[in-house]
């Protein structure tokens, strides 16, 4: 039971990772990224590549937080013109397509069997990882995270941002430069998703092309809007409450023996209803965004 | 040759229907309807349920394009409606959150497995050297009939035209006497019901799974954005240039390039070639090709 | 620098319709201008040129100096140019005091923000005071905290001049400032935006109400299907024939005799 406990919490916090850079881009600024997991995925093919090259794990995180940032800038450069709803689509066809990259160029990314072996990162004398150990690197990534964030969100940066996501030409009156800020909050928010995803990778000791399809993307939207789309607190605890239910259906299939299939729906289903259920009833979250003026 | 014309038509009709009924709705909800390719597979299995009931295949698809144009009805009226109040962009999670339970709904009772109709083994047509099936044609005739019926219907009737009326200036159509609730519930039904009956063609060249409408998902949007969302017949073009982009990256020898011969573009990259297009579409041309709207700042 | 804003020969259609037509005037540095004319003369349209808006099809525009025409909306706000809108949209999940301090755009950076150094405290703590400033001159205080797009359309208005205020524009343009205004208030906008002007500040405001023209402007600029018709002291409107036609249209011979406001 405690290490169950403490996988869903470590999950939690890996996810939170995500959640909170996703509402960075999306929350705050005002851009619906649903390409974003490709973010993340790229951080885990990074450190999945480099540990298996034999570098240590902190350049396998920094390669995949540039890679990150890279294709943060593409996404953000793309949808310099495009309204909103157009920009969520274009940013989905980058991540299938990175996606589809991934899936069929072996020789770097393993193709569709992925690239498993890599390495924990606290290994114990009998070479298991430390899970603990884990759990508390996840927990300080997540607690810096939400520092930077919430500095971000209620300073001068954060105020810009929010003007240009309700009001683009009010902001562009007052001399704001609409493309640099959004291109700024897509970046740092894939490089905060990249971590987090070579985090994953590190955790799972596995990466597959799979962890970038758009199924992933949507639970961690779930997550955020859960949560609080515009609260950082929110998005943590959208987080949790996400995982947890998400990890209690395989846990309640072994123990009620219901097919893998069944199982799946039971899963995804709830995810849907649930967050169907919070955008009818109370979209603005458990936690919505804080209105208060600037202390 | 006649090959590679028969694998554009044969892509062209899987996506053509769907793209179709994506356009039709799209002025009138003003969000991308997620859930929409959703349609597609909910109709492919209608009218597989329908099918193993003892229906015969035709009026099977009638009853499960009926019956899916009412869910697409019936979603709009009770979940879309309420969450556009908070704007396009909850509606358009709300759609993904709709597409989940879909998904999740036809996983549960069906499973993950592939089906296909019992519509009977039919050998293939030759046509010189290339083999099409009974299945393939009648997708195709299908898919082009119904455009060319729906051009007929905008075009032509007096329905057509509140309903192009309605999908250009709603609050204007209302006032000018068009019943906006009939018209609207109207062009929602046709969507979800081409949707339907797009899906099950899909399944019928291919197979019914639940992943069908999933994979529709990028291609289906870039057709319908390439034609310029709201336009059903751009969005058939669209559907074509697709197919015939995909078709043609994936057919041509690329040796040139490298001085050898033999390269192609590997198939499973069909996919991307799609969203490449997408990409490149909405950066040059977010409104569409036929774009030709004027635009008072 | 003695003309603060010139327009030449500036022509815009959008698709078949010619909106501006051949449109000439300039401001002096340290006016107080009035833009009037019927609806559709184009009035909107100048605005949304001169700010970087809506780019026009020939002619040229120059504020302080410098070529403006075709650069866009920020560039033409570094340059000191600052603009109010006709109907103000402001954020739903911003107080009034929040949006006021995003107008000052200064040093708004990812790591300065994250890094919180002395000196973007510093800043932090002027803008504050600025905007508690300007709120109080626009009679705003009482609705500091409130979200910025739950107050009236009237208290929009002037949230949008204290946006403007906020970097102390060389040149400020006004959307009908005084539509949606309550009345009451008419005595103190102009008693503000006369301060404003005394601060050095250019004002160029489009208007409909005559009171407030009078009461504020030096100068009035009448345009009419996009040209000028009119250029000349407030006292004059009333009685200058091509602002009459415009307004009321042709009369085949006799005078007008235009009593009280026109409308």
């Amino acid at each position: 039971m405690y290490s169950f406990l403490l996988h869903v919490a470590t999950l939690s916090c890996i996810y939170a990772l995500l959640g909170l850079a996703l509402n960075l881009q999306a929350g705050f600024a005002g851009l619906l990224n649903f390409g974003f997991v490709a973010f993340a995925g790229v951080g885990a093919y990074a450190s999945a590549i480099t540990s298996s090259l034999g570098y240590p794990a902190p350049v396998g995180v920094l390669i995949g937080v540039i890679a990150a940032m890279v294709v943060g800038f593409a996404m953000a450069r793309l949808g310099r013109n495009l309204a909103s709803d157009y920009w969520a689509i274009a940013t989905l066809a980058v991540a299938e397509l990175i996606r589809t990259v991934a899936l069929n160029e072996n020789w770097l990314t393993g193709g569709a069997q992925g690239i498993s072996g890599v390495p924990a990162l606290f290994r114990s004398a009998s070479g298991v990882q430390n899970d603990l150990a884990f759990f508390l690197l996840a927990l300080a990534m997540v607690a810096i995270a939400l520092f930077a964030c919430v500095r971000l969100s209620r300073g001068r940066f954060g105020r810009a941002i929010r003007l240009m996501r309700e009001e683009p030409a009010l902001a562009a009156s007052l001399g704001y430069q609409l493309v640099p800020l959004k291109v700024k909050a897509t970046v740092t928010s894939a490089a905060i998703a990249s971590v987090g995803g070579s985090l994953l990778a590190h955790y799972m000791s596995f990466v597959g092309p799979d962890y970038m399809l758009a199924s992933e993307t949507f639970v961690i939207w779930t997550m955020v809007m859960i949560g609080g789309l515009g609260n950082n607190l929110g998005v943590v605890l959208g987080a949790l409450l996400v995982e947890a239910i998400y990890s209690a259906v395989p846990f309640a299939k072994d123990y009620l023996n219901i097919s893998s299939d069944i199982a799946g729906a039971v899963r995804l289903g709830t995810i849907g209803v649930v967050l169907l259920a919070c955008l009818l009833v109370r979209p603005g979250g458990l936690l919505p965004e804080k209105i208060r003026s600037a202390t | 040759m006649l090959q590679f014309i028969v694998d554009v038509l044969i892509r062209t009709s899987d996506i053509m229907l769907v793209a179709v009924g994506l356009s039709v709705v799209y002025s009138l909800v003003k969000f991308p309807n997620i859930a929409h390719v959703q349609y597609a597979m909910l109709g492919a299995f209608g009218t597989l349920a329908l099918n193993r009931t003892g229906l015969p295949f035709s009026l099977a698809l009638i009853g499960a394009c009926v019956a899916t144009g009412l869910v697409a009805v019936l979603l709009n009226v009770l979940v879309f409606k309420r969450l556009l109040r908070s704007g396009s962009s909850i509606a358009m999670i709300g759609s993904l959150a709709i597409s989940m339970i879909l998904v999740a709904v036809v996983l549960g009772v069906a499973g993950s497995r592939p089906f296909r109709y019992s519509s009977g083994l039919s050998s293939p047509i030759n046509l010189g050297s290339t083999a099409i099936s009974v299945d393939q044609i009648t997708s195709i005739a299908c898919g082009f009939g119904c455009v060319a019926l729906l051009a007929v219907l905008l075009f032509k009737t007096g329905v057509g035209r509140s309903m192009r009326a309605m999908s250009s200036n709603p609050a204007l159509a209302a006032a000018t006497g068009v019943d906006g609730a009939r018209v609207v519930n109207g062009i929602t039904f046709l969507s979800g019901a081409l949707a339907a009956l797009g899906g099950t063609m899909l399944g019928l060249t291919e197979t019914v799974h639940v992943g069908l409408g999933t994979n529709l998902l990028l291609p289906v949007f870039a057709a319908a954005i390439l034609g310029g969302l709201g336009n059903p017949l751009g969005a058939a073009a669209g559907a074509l240039l697709i197919s015939t982009a995909e078709t043609l990256v994936t057919n041509l020898d690329f040796g040139w390039l490298f001085g050898t011969s033999d390269v192609y573009v590997p198939v499973t990259y069909i996919s991307a070639a799609s969203f490449v297009i997408l990409l490149v579409a909405l950066l040059f041309k977010p409104y569409g090709i036929f774009d030709r709207e004027v635009r008072r700042v | 620098m003695n003309t603060m804003l010139r327009l030449q020969d500036v022509h815009k259609s959008f698709g078949g319709n010619s909106v501006l037509t051949g449109l000439n005037f300039h401001v002096r540095t340290g006016e107080i201008v009035g833009l009037l004319g019927p609806n559709g003369c184009g009035k909107s349209t100048v605005l949304n040129a001169i700010t970087g808006y809506c780019p026009i099809d020939q002619g040229l525009i120059e504020v302080g100096g410098q070529h403006v025409n075709g650069l866009s909306a920020h560039q033409i706000a570094a340059k000191g140019v600052r603009r109010t809108f006709q109907l103000p949209s402001m954020p739903t999940r911003m107080t009034v005091r929040e949006v006021v301090m995003a107008a000052s755009t200064r040093s708004h950076g990812l790591f300065s923000t994250l890094r919180r150094s002395g000196a973007t405290r510093r800043l932090e703590h002027e803008t504050r005071e600025r905007a508690h400033h300007l709120l109080e001159e626009l009679l705003l205080t009482k609705v500091e905290h409130l979200p910025a797009a739950s107050i009236s359309g009237g208290q929009k208005k002037l949230l949008g001049i204290a946006c403007a205020m906020m970097e102390q524009p060389a040149l400020l343009l006004l959307d009908e400032p005084m539509a949606g205004v309550h009345p009451n208030l008419r005595s103190e906008l102009v008693t503000t935006l006369k301060r404003i002007n005394g601060q050095g500040i250019t004002l160029v405001i489009i208007e409909h109400d005559m009171h407030f023209i009078s009461e504020t402007c030096s100068r009035c600029i009448v345009l009419d299907k996009g040209k000028t018709v009119a250029d000349c002291l407030p006292s004059e409107l009333e009685t200058h024939e091509s602002v009459v036609e415009a307004y009321l249209g042709k009369k085949p011979g006799g005078q007008y005799r235009v009593a009280g406001v026109i409308a």
